[in-house]
């Protein structure tokens, strides 16, 4: 079996008493869609946290790629090629959508800040190609007219999808996305499947923190149900449909609040 | 006693006494910094205040000298309610801290300016309440003035802890720096709390200034020393932390005391840079801290912003080959020789100000030591070409050279902080390099200046008229601001605005914040230096206060007036408050004044610059008569 693209051993971190994250071990393969989910305060954001090494865990420890994180910075996660977006959507203010997508390609960027002052063709070149890309993919999640506008003027729903392609113009070999489908409606919400899918079939690892359940049955491979943070069930998105555990921690509340 | 020990004594006697200054001017910005996760660097500018209040009360008025400190306190107080209210509460809600800090270094400049208006450029001292005979306890000389220092720190003290421990208010206080959401919930206005702290806050430092005026003579300027001093003592206690507060303001007093006792009074300040960098490196939260500033974390999860208009494409393009083409005719229309050199200097100044545009435009972060840089690279550029015919272009490198290694060093010191370190280091640092500029005699002339310094010539053309400098000048700026607008609209550029928006978001990207804030920083150092040589060339001359921390604040004051993040915008600043006192002398004496106040009013009103609201009418009018034409403009918000 070839490396697995994430993989968790026994993480564990607290909060002063509250233990956000408790024991979790899982692993994400190679080109799977794996979906993370469970209530609110389950500890999945935490999980991403300390994946991307924003937290430092207590205890346990992660792979990327068969490589331990202790100690990288977070712009070293990213450069490895696990890319992450965040709950809420975190776009640049002050930039244009465009030039938000750009700066997901930063890690790709050869032409050096000096080559760029003395305007050489081949930075310029460079430049033209990558705004080329970054318009394809505002066309694919139908943002292309949004192209010149500042960023925080869009809807929620667009900025959550800007800060998707901003993700993939990382061109990540392991993308983690936190809600990508909340604050979206329907039709939004069933692009975002689509374009999910087009991604792991181009090769890319997702996994996906995610409230709306109809996504996560539609495109998961695997599903990672987390309560009071730790695992209760694991299995294919109709193996946990009908797991009596993730009915009662999650499923079952969800729709009787309904 | 032996004499030495006797001496050592005296000077902590000394050291726990300015010390007590400084923890009264710490507490206050503890107090501030607690309740609203901002820097106040106004808070020395009110010791000097109350101090110089005090003496025209005492002075003029003949007022009893119990009466003339109950007043002085009160108009403090009454200044501080009123700035705190209508500056800088409401501007809480709407810039980010970078800007927070910058305003407040704009409500110090204001205030300054207002003293330097009413009371003149000299020092003041306030007559010691119990005379001036020292008291002799044990041997060691103390003067009586000494108690009354120590006696107010330790009332101020005692109050703070009766107010946060017995009273509502206090309680109240303490809720909306805790959890300003909570406290709304329960009622409590919190915007109220927060312009009363930093009402209270300006009234410790008066009570402090007033204090210490009898042995330590102040003018308006001396609120930088008072306000770093300050801060530095707060760094090292831990921010936000009274009892660090008060500790750290000890701490630092002694040392500094015993530097200048045993070294000299020339390193007191670089003593001081380097206790706070030494600190933050071995411990960063500093001796006491109180755990996350929360405040200061729920301010950067806001992402409140300015909003940044550019101009683009071809429109702008078009636009900049008139203003140059403007510019390059200026000199055959204007014949006053006055105004022929202000443009110069305005070229100059503005080398230095487009540094400070990549540093704090683009990459979001504030530099406070401009003015340190443009000194060294002018006082490195003279002394080698004056005291050692160096050739100036020489110079010019050797001075930029300087100016980077410090740049990194100051970088590297602080990068591991969050916040606003680096920008407070950074003022630090040119309190420093005005220290040694005056201090070092021997090299730069000391406070009188460094004379003689030639013409500058490169490859045998000698630039020693004003046309031919202006030129050359115009002749850098268009080299650079083509290079930067280049390496701006890059990743680099790219990179430099997603930190300023959201540093976190920018790593998760695998932008290297850090190495991105060096880069933006050497580039701000270096064009400073350049811009300081190149002033020292110009003038044959330079002193300390040409290339000092108020220079600083004024290049700040030309960046955000002119409008931040847009490169050229900057240039409408510089030359307004670079040509507006040479048309109207008479406005020389205002001109502090009149920086401090367009900053804090450019803050409130225009917080896009003035280019910026050009930009936006240009694009108002465009609007109105080809909607279709407007796509060159981009106006986020």
């Amino acid at each position: 079996m070839s490396t697995p693209a994430l993989e968790l051993k026994g993480l564990t971190k607290t909060f002063g008493g509250l233990r956000a994250v408790d024991g979790v071990s899982f692993e994400v393969p190679a080109g799977g869609l794996s979906a993370l989910i469970g209530p609110n305060g389950s500890g999945k954001t935490t999980l991403f946290n300390l994946i991307t090494n924003l937290y430092r865990a207590d205890a346990g420890e992660v792979r990327l790629f068969g490589a331990a994180i202790a100690d990288a910075g977070d712009w070293r996660i990213a450069a490895s090629g696990v890319v992450r977006t965040f709950q809420t959507a975190r776009v640049f203010p002050g930039m244009t959508a465009i030039e938000n997508v750009l700066a997901g390609a930063h890690r790709h960027v050869r032409a050096g800040a000096w080559q760029q002052m003395l305007w050489l063709s081949r930075a310029r070149q460079e430049e033209h190609a990558l705004a080329l890309q970054a318009e394809a993919l505002l066309e694919l999640v139908g943002l292309a007219q949004f192209r010149d506008t500042a960023a925080t003027d869009l809807p929620m729903g667009a900025q959550k999808l800007l800060e998707v392609v901003r993700a993939l113009m990382a061109k990540p070999r392991l993308l983690l996305l936190d809600e990508p489908a909340a604050g979206l409606n329907d039709g939004e919400t069933a692009e975002l499947a689509l374009l999910l899918r087009a991604v792991r079939d181009s090769g890319v690892t997702l996994l996906v923190v995610e409230h709306n359940m109809s996504l996560v049955m539609g495109v998961a491979d695997e599903v990672i149900v987390l309560d009071a943070g730790a695992i209760v069930a694991r299995g294919s998105p109709s193996e946990i449909q009908r797991n009596p555990r993730v009915i009662e921690a999650y499923i079952g509340q969800a729709e009787g609040a309904r | 006693m032996s004499a030495g020990t006797q001496a050592a004594v005296q000077i902590v006697i000394g050291g726990l006494l300015q010390g007590s200054l400084f923890a009264l001017v710490a507490l206050g910005f503890a107090l501030v910094f607690r309740m609203t996760g901002v820097i106040n660097l106004s808070q020395g500018a009110f010791c000097v205040l109350g101090a110089l209040v005090c003496y025209s009360l005492e002075e003029t008025l003949h007022l009893p000298v119990p009466l003339a400190i109950l007043g002085s306190v009160l108009a403090a107080l009454l200044l501080g309610l009123a700035l705190g209210a209508a500056v800088f509460v409401p501007a809480l809600s709407r810039l980010p801290n970078s800007s927070m800090l910058m305003l407040t270094a704009g409500l110090l400049t204001f205030i300054q300016g207002l003293m330097l208006v009413f009371w003149g450029g000299d020092p003041y001292a306030l007559r010691p309440l119990w005379g001036e005979a020292p008291v002799q306890v044990l041997g060691v000389r103390v003067p009586s003035q000494g108690f009354w220092i120590a006696g107010t720190a330790a009332l101020v003290i005692a109050g703070f802890w009766y107010l946060f421990a017995r009273t509502t208010l206090g309680k109240a206080l303490q809720a909306s720096a805790e959890n300003p959401t909570a406290a709304r919930l329960m009622g409590i206005d919190v915007e109220r709390m927060a312009a009363m702290s930093f009402g209270l806050a300006a009234t410790i430092g008066a009570l402090g200034g007033i204090m210490v005026a009898p042995i330590l003579a102040v003018q308006f300027d001396t609120s930088q020393f008072f306000t770093i001093s300050g801060f530095i003592s707060v760094a090292i206690g831990g921010m936000g932390s009274f009892v660090g507060a008060v500790v750290g303001g000890l701490v630092l007093g002694v040392a500094e005391q015993l530097a200048a006792g045993y070294i000299s009074g020339l390193f007191s300040g670089a003593l001081a840079l380097g206790l706070l960098l030494v600190t933050l490196l071995w411990r960063p939260t500093g001796l006491f801290a109180i755990g996350a500033a929360r405040r200061s974390d729920v301010r950067e999860e806001l992402h409140v912003h300015p909003a940044i208009v550019r101009l683009r494409g071809r429109g702008a393009a078009a636009l900049g080959v008139a203003a140059l083409a403007v510019i390059l005719v200026l000199p055959l229309l204007v014949r006053d020789p006055g105004l022929m050199g202000s443009l110069v200097i305005t070229g100059i100044l503005f080398i230095g100000v487009l540094g400070l545009d990549v540093l704090m435009g683009f990459a979001g972060q504030v530099s406070l030591g401009q003015g340190g840089f443009m000194a060294i690279g002018g006082y490195v550029a003279a002394i080698l070409a004056t005291t050692y015919g160096w050739p100036p272009l020489a110079g010019i490198a050797i001075g930029c050279a300087a100016s980077l290694v410090c740049a990194l060093l100051l970088s590297l010191a602080t990068m591991r902080l969050r916040g606003h370190y680096l920008a407070l280091a950074t003022l630090a640092f040119g309190l420093v390099v005005d220290s040694l500029d005056v201090g070092m005699m021997q090299t730069t002339g000391g406070p009188s200046g460094l004379v003689g310094i030639p013409s500058l010539e490169i490859a045998g053309v000698s630039f020693a008229t004003d046309r031919s400098m202006y030129y050359l000048v115009v002749g850098i700026i268009v080299v650079l601001v083509l290079a930067l607008i280049g390496g701006t609209r890059s990743a680099f550029g790219r990179a430099m605005m997603a930190i300023r928006a959201d540093r976190l978001a920018a790593g998760a990207l695998g932008i290297n914040v850090a190495r991105i804030k060096l880069a933006a920083f050497a580039i701000s150092a270096v064009l400073a230096s350049l811009a300081g040589s190149l002033y020292a060339f110009y003038f044959h001359y330079l002193s300390p206060e040409m290339v000092g921390t108020q220079r600083s604040f004024e290049m700040i004051t030309m960046l955000v007036i002119g409008g931040e993040g847009t490169l050229v915008g900057p240039l409408l600043g510089v030359a307004l408050l670079t040509l507006l006192p040479t048309l109207v002398q008479s406005l020389a004496l205002y001109k502090i004044l009149a920086e401090g106040l367009l900053l804090v009013l450019a803050f409130s009103f225009l917080p896009e610059g003035m280019f910026g609201g050009l930009a936006r009418l240009v694009a108002r009018l465009r609007e109105r008569r080809a909607p279709a034409l407007a796509s060159g403009l981009e106006a986020p918000s």
